[in-house]
């Protein structure tokens, strides 16, 4: 069973350069000279995705490069290196009453530069979004050694092109990232979870509906399936109702908000035909918000993958998941599943025939299902991204730009992709569609 | 200064045969030539440099955008999109002339999806019309432009519009979830969609914000927000522009995220207190519109810490708005703050800085000190919690004098900003007008990868050529002269 954080295959060699000149320096001379594939390593924690590491890979580890360079708190910004750790850079921020409110797994190894070109995301991202709209700023340097900045450090700046977005989820394939510029949000004083049990699939979806127009403002909704629900329990050690389908549903603010809130939300849930709702605060609340982010990395599973979906196809796919036996959380109120296959997926056939009856209930609702991590060797099979789309060619000539000698990530990121897919399919379902 | 008011219009770039193409595509009715007729998109909201497109074209589909690119690709002839022209920085400006693509006819809303809170609409619509349809269902459109009357969704998706709201709630970018795109060689994708968290680069993100130059967006798919369930609207009178300033970084460092926090100085409330007689003091050198919402359990505790601060900053008086009706008069006043201006001059330049927020008071005592220098009357109506300024410099269009002393003060405000550690613009865009600071706020390098971005959308360079970066466009657009009369020639 794979680690999810050990590469498939160890590369042979590493640089680590202290500076982001000497980065630039070393990547330049790699691209003049001997033009090995290049593989930018944080912490290690992400290495598992995607097609394998060519074995001739140079890894430039990002781990000298660790210090919070500014931190304005009264700005509410800070600007870290590349290779500052996720949970030293959040205890330092909640020393003045500040989080980067983006659940990240793994966050005491995670570094910045790796969870922007990684784009983890957990349960709050209903109530706070994602990574993208955090990264104000981003100094990066190219294969061929060409350092370059966009963004700045101001929380508002439409100056040049946006390439913050562009490396958000670019998976060390565009540029290796140094630098990174947050905008930050203050620590919420109170958080509690509620967790109520549902049987059928309706009754999720007409609760669905119902909290669209709440009065409450929850910050997530979440969804589980029994085994899940289990390894959730288990790992925030926390009992939680047992069931069919578990939902979740997370508030943050203050105090006074919190409590009437969780009123207003135990009131709805009951509404929807839960029988008991069961709340866990302060402490348990911590541990559960943990356990909820970990889920996605947790499993020694021999598949995981993501499925991106509408809300309102959300439980229709969880309920063909969990007749697979697969094991699934869906950040509900955004339409992401996390799902781990189940232990006797002991061949890539057995895969693929799970992933594949997965992959039409995603496509019949406009989603997608992308595989994160597998078997060494399954991957060609698996067909990692699933159908192309539309948008994959001018992905394509992006990383034809700024990479044109291939040398960043090979094979792991749209070039993988593009290479082991099928082609569009005519039904596919886009904007406006 | 020579050339701030050309108007020569290029019309000997296009021919009379890619004309009737442009006909047949669009219909007759649909097609403007004549000098007369062009005058109107000679500018846009940044009205000192001017050039004619040399066709103005008004597409009714997506089709018939292609088949426009696709002709304008045939004849070797650029082209730009062009919303409501409400863009501050020249966006809009057809240099080198051309062919100019407007999107106003095609302002249908296509769909309303509630339950997986997206919209789609087509880009010609206006943006207040978006959250007028959906008024009633709980759901509103955030991002909100002062101008939003009248600008249009795919022109904020051109420049990554923000406005007063988008202090809590974000700018454009983080409300738009998909696009549909016809491309600078007039294929047509499909970026994003109803979807989140799809593999692959986020070509949604990146182009928003891309002024035009990677292409035309002939649909979007956007976020839809739920409506505040209680406000809280106060208005704060300082006896100086530095209290205010200093209320306002106190606010924000304090944690407390308003849903908008506004400024206006003295200037500006005059013009605006003989425009709309809200009852503004019009001796209070500066006033705080505040606002915070969420739930009614919450919104007392916020306003009341504000209050609690303005007090400390020194704060005259902090007046709450009792009714609907006040605090729609309130925003009514600072959105049309600008339509007031014209109390004050003939002709007035909005400049867009942004600084880090706690740098507020000292870029205005900077802006006061710079207006005095050149001679430059300077009001201010500005996004205070983002550390938006809005310094507005007021002139006679008609005294080219005046107008070299505005370039002046405007560019030693913008300089400031830079070296303050922000940025030339947080939310007019570069247009043309401030493609002279790109290097100074970018390397060499920062501009070269950046250039090489536009590249993989836009190789040819013929879609808003001369726009953003200051390098040519691509290869084959030398011809494409860099008028940008007004900045580059000023002395």
């Amino acid at each position: 069973m794979n680690d999810p954080g050990k590469p498939i295959s160890r590369a042979y060699d590493e640089i680590v350069p202290a500076t982001a000149s000497e980065l630039a320096r070393l990547l330049e001379k790699n691209s003049s000279g001997e033009r090995r594939p290049l593989l930018p390593v944080g912490g290690r924690t992400a290495l598992g995705f995607g097609f394998p590491i060519a074995r001739e890979s140079l890894e430039v580890s990002l781990g000298r490069l660790d210090q919070v360079l500014d931190f304005p708190a009264r700005d509410m910004t800070v600007t870290v290196e590349a290779g500052c750790r996720m949970g030293i850079l959040q205890e330092q921020l909640r020393q003045e009453g500040q989080r980067l409110p983006i659940d990240i797994p793994m966050a005491h190894r995670a570094t910045a530069g790796g969870v922007v070109a990684c784009n983890p995301g957990g349960p709050r991202r209903f109530g706070f979004g994602t990574m993208r709209d955090y990264v104000i700023g981003i100094g990066a340097v190219t294969a061929g050694g060409q350092p370059f900045r966009a963004g700045g450090r101001v929380v508002k700046n439409v100056a040049g092109y946006d390439l913050c977005k562009l490396l958000v989820g670019s998976g060390g394939s565009l540029a290796v990232i140094s630098e990174v510029t947050f905008k930050l949000k203050p620590v919420a004083a109170a958080s509690a979870l509620g967790w109520a049990c549902f049987d059928q699939g309706a009754m999720v979806n007409d609760l669905l509906t119902d909290m669209s127009t709440s009065q409450a403002r929850s910050v997530a909704i979440e969804l589980l399936g029994p085994k899940a629900a289990r390894q959730i329990s288990a790992e925030s050690r926390q009992q939680l109702p047992e069931g069919p389908l578990l939902v979740g549903v997370g508030l943050e603010g203050s105090r006074a908000e919190v409590d009437w809130q969780a009123e207003v939300v135990e009131r709805e849930l009951r509404a929807g035909g839960a029988n008991n709702v069961v709340w866990k605060e302060e402490a348990a609340a911590v541990a559960m918000w943990s356990a909820l982010t970990e889920f996605q990395v947790g499993a020694e599973s021999a598949v995981t993958f993501r499925a991106s979906l509408r809300p309102s196809r959300t439980v229709e796919f969880m309920t063909a998941a969990i007749d697979a036996g697969v094991a699934v959380q869906a950040h509900l109120g955004n339409g992401v599943v996390h799902g781990h296959l189940p232990d006797d997926t002991l061949d890539v056939g057995r895969a693929c025939s799970i992933i594949k009856s997965l992959r039409a209930v995603a496509v019949s609702g406009g989603g997608q299902v992308l595989i994160e991590r597998c078997e060494p060797g399954w991957q060609p099979e698996l067909d990692l991204w699933g159908t192309a789309r539309g948008d994959w060619e001018l992905m394509a000539a992006l990383k034809k730009e700024l990479d044109p000698g291939e040398l960043l990530s090979p094979g792991r990121g749209i070039d993988g992709a593009r290479a082991s897919a099928r082609p569009i399919e005519t039904n596919e379902v886009g904007v406006g569609g | 200064m020579g050339k701030s008011n050309d108007t020569s219009a290029g019309t000997g770039g296009i021919s009379g045969e890619l004309i009737r193409r442009f006909q047949a595509i669009v219909g007759d009715d649909a097609v403007l030539s004549a000098t007369d007729e062009l005058l109107v998109y000679e500018c846009d909201g940044y009205v000192v440099e001017k050039k004619l497109p040399d066709v103005v074209l008004f597409p009714g589909s997506t089709d018939q955008v292609v088949e426009i690119v696709l002709a304008c690709n045939e004849f070797d002839v650029p082209f730009v999109p062009r919303g409501a022209g409400t863009s501050l920085a020249g966006g809009c400006l057809p240099v080198g002339g051309g062919v100019m693509i407007t999107l106003t006819r095609m302002k249908e809303i296509l769909e309303v999806n509630l339950q997986d809170r997206f919209a789609v609409v087509e880009p010609g619509l206006v943006n207040l019309h978006l959250t007028q349809h959906l008024a009633g269902t709980g759901f509103h459109y955030a991002p909100d432009p002062s101008s939003q009357g009248a600008c249009t969704i795919g022109g904020n998706v051109a420049t990554n519009s923000g406005g007063p709201h988008t202090l809590k709630y974000g700018v454009t970018v983080n409300h738009v979830l998909g696009l549909e795109v016809v491309m600078p060689d007039g294929r047509l994708v499909e970026l994003g969609g109803a979807t989140e968290g799809l593999a692959g680069y986020d070509l949604t993100g990146l182009f928003v914000g891309s002024e035009g130059t990677f292409g035309i967006c002939t649909k979007v798919m956007v976020r839809l927000t739920r409506d505040p369930v209680a406000y809280r609207t106060m208005l704060g009178i300082f006896e100086t522009v530095g209290d205010a300033t200093r209320a306002i970084s106190s606010i924000i460092g304090e944690g407390i995220i308003p849903a908008a926090l506004e400024m206006m100085d003295q200037g500006i409330v005059e013009a605006v207190e003989a425009a709309y007689g809200f009852g503004f003091p019009l001796d209070a050198a500066a006033v705080l519109l505040m606002e915070v919402d969420g739930l009614e359990v919450a919104v007392d505790e916020e306003a009341r810490r504000i209050v609690e601060i303005c007090d400390q900053a020194g704060a005259r008086e902090v007046r709450r708005a009792e009714t609907q009706e006040e605090r729609q008069l309130l925003w009514k006043c600072r959105k049309q703050a600008f339509g007031a201006i014209g109390r004050l001059s003939p002709s007035y330049c909005t400049q867009d800085g942004v600084v880090p927020r706690t740098k507020l008071p000292e870029i205005l005592e900077f802006i006061t000190a710079a207006g005095e220098r050149h001679g430059v009357r300077i009001v201010n109506v500005f996004h205070a919690g983002d550390g938006n300024i809005h310094p507005i410099l007021l002139f006679d269009e008609r005294d080219k004098e005046q107008i070299a002393r505005v370039f002046s003060a405007s560019d030693e405000i913008l300089g400031k900003c830079i070296d303050l550690g922000g940025s030339v613009t947080g939310e007019h865009g570069i247009g043309v007008e401030k493609i002279s600071f790109m290097d100074r706020l970018f390397s060499s390098d920062d501009l070269e990868v950046m250039g090489r971005v536009r590249a993989a959308f836009n190789p040819k360079g013929r879609c808003s050529p001369a726009k953003m970066l200051p390098v040519a466009g691509a290869c084959g657009m030398e011809h494409i002269e860099r008028s940008h009369p007004g900045k580059q020639a000023a002395p």
